[in-house]
């Protein structure tokens, strides 16, 4: 069986891109709020790594929608999805979701960069000003919805797989979790790098306080990644030879003891353990953590995707 | 302040999981009872030569276009040692399932159950191509159409040979009457009386998609556990 083509494979490696960057979109942001809330308050947006989620939150969710936009059989006629609904669809239910995820994350961005747009408009646009006071009032609320569909965005990228009965693999209850999960240490990898990327201080406390929150979302992840195969494999029948297939010898094989067992879950856990132990960070560790984050969290994608379309129920 | 603001994330996610809930609970109590007809079609695998006649007339009734199609006679075997050799045959088409996964996921709704037949159809104007039906259907019979890009499928010859009222293209076609097409809900149909005569079988019913296309099971071949 050829990796990248076989009977019954509908969804390509387009669709698992889109949703690496919907969950990496969705990760980042929480650490955005989570940075804000708890570590920088009013001066937030003075931090490199507050800027870093704030520029690829947005910009991972565009690219996501392009990406599936493009990848419809009719890409022009994209905006019926946006016009009729269907309330028993996950994918119908999601496309609301990222609609107003869209909406209440640049409600927020203003928030945050409130001071700054302030100063660019130094008086002008009276009408500006007064909108852009109106929102800042209603921060609290924005930030709240803000995480609620984050949280969900991260969820329906699993969801979208999960309603599928024909593959027992994508047919898991544990896979919206996994995906929630692995796409908030995607955005969590995806502030880091940019972060230090634009400057951020790699020893600063934004640094500190992502990395303790990523060490138990590493342990999650793996304990998660380990029940969505056992309970494939005590599942018999097809389930087992799903899982078996998957994580068995062969090209996907590889890919998920080496891609993301070792690369993506073992080594970052390994190196964020060693920088909490030893005192200083460095540029160049947290740049390596997170890049080894985000390859083990993009192989993850592909390989539910592919190893899931494999085995029909 | 605070205690605001938790108020307020308690209530949105209250309302969150309400409204989901409750989409969810409707759909799956929901059982629309229509007026209209049930069509249904048995395949007699004992009565099936495995001519083709039926997918061909198929193609040419529905200018099904080349590289695609809605229906496939699938053979197994052979069986035993020649002269007493068997094929066995079963249909590759749509199931006409009454709990379509098509329908659940479609997006747009371009998947539907036509509520005067029962026969699930493809709005071919709604459909936008995300491929989402085609991954959900567990009988792997959807396809986009090379011509119209959109998904398509066996409607029964909705569009074609029932609106002239005759019977789909497939069951004039065959030749040993393997095929029999009929209404449900008619205790007095030819396809009522097979279905309450001849032990039938349906594929992966345990799937809970209730599928609308009946087989009778051809006797030959290997016993496979």
């Amino acid at each position: 069986m050829s990796p990248f083509h076989f009977d019954g494979l509908v969804w390509h490696w387009p669709i698992a891109i889109y949703l690496f960057l919907a969950g990496v979109s969705a990760g980042a942001i929480s650490f955005a709020i989570l940075l804000k809330h708890f570590k920088l308050g009013k001066d937030a947006y003075k931090s490199g790594f507050i800027q870093a989620a704030c520029i690829i939150a947005p910009l991972a969710v565009f690219a996501g929608l392009g990406i599936l936009v493009l990848d419809l059989t009719k890409p022009f006629d994209f905006w019926k999805i946006l016009v009729f609904y269907n309330s028993t669809s996950v994918m119908s239910v999601g496309v609301a979701v990222l609609m107003i995820y869209q909406l209440i994350l640049f409600a927020w961005l203003i928030c945050v960069f409130k001071e700054p747009v302030l100063n660019w408009c130094n008086g002008r646009w009276p009408l500006l000003i007064r909108l852009l006071n109106a929102l800042v009032k209603h921060e609290p609320s924005i930030t709240g919805f803000l995480a609620i569909f984050a949280l969900s965005l991260g969820a329906y990228t699993g969801f979208l797989l999960s309603a599928l009965t024909t593959y027992p693999m994508l047919n898991n209850p544990v896979l919206p979790l996994l995906f929630l999960i692995s796409g908030l240490s995607s955005g969590a990898a995806g502030t880091l790098l940019g972060g230090v990327l634009l400057k951020g201080d790699p020893d600063g406390k934004e640094v500190h306080f992502i990395h303790n929150i990523e060490i138990p979302i590493i342990l999650v992840e793996m304990v998660l990644l380990f029940t969505f195969f056992i309970g494939l494999i005590l599942s018999g029948g097809q389930s087992k030879i799903a899982a078996m297939r998957a994580i068995g010898e062969g090209f996907w094989g590889w890919v998920f003891w080496g891609g993301i067992v070792v690369l993506g879950l073992s080594l970052p856990l390994a190196f964020n353990l060693f920088m909490k132990a030893s005192s200083k960070r460095k540029f160049s560790y947290v740049a390596i953590t997170a890049s080894c984050s985000l390859i083990g969290v993009l192989l993850l994608r592909n390989f539910i995707l592919y190893t899931g379309q494999m085995t029909v129920a | 302040m605070k205690n605001s603001r938790r108020l307020f994330l308690k209530s949105a996610c209250a309302v969150v999981v309400g409204a989901s809930g409750y989409t969810i609970a409707k759909s799956s109590t929901e059982s629309v009872e229509m007026d209209g007809k049930k069509y249904a079609l048995v395949h007699d695998e004992t009565k099936c030569i495995g001519c083709d006649a039926c997918s061909i007339a198929c193609r040419e009734v529905n200018q099904v276009p080349e590289g695609v199609s809605r229906l496939e006679i699938e053979r197994e075997g052979p069986y035993g040692e020649y002269p007493e050799q068997y094929f066995r045959f079963t249909r590759k088409s749509c199931q006409q399932c009454e709990d379509a996964p098509c329908v659940k996921v479609c997006p747009t709704g371009a998947a539907y159950k036509d509520p005067e037949t029962g026969i699930v159809s493809v709005n071919s104007w709604k459909c936008v191509g995300c491929q989402y039906c085609i991954a959900a259907c567990p009988y792997q019979v959807r396809f986009i159409n090379p011509v119209t890009h959109a998904a398509d499928k066996c409607d029964f010859c909705k569009e074609t040979r029932l609106k002239e009222g005759r019977l789909p293209a497939c069951v004039s076609a065959c030749p040993t009457q393997a095929l029999t097409f009929g209404d449900l809900k008619d205790p007095d149909s030819n396809l009522v009386k097979v279905l309450k005569t001849a032990p039938n079988y349906r594929s992966k019913t345990e799937l809970g998609t209730r599928p609308k296309v009946f087989r009778i099971a051809s006797q030959e071949g290997d016993i496979t556990l």
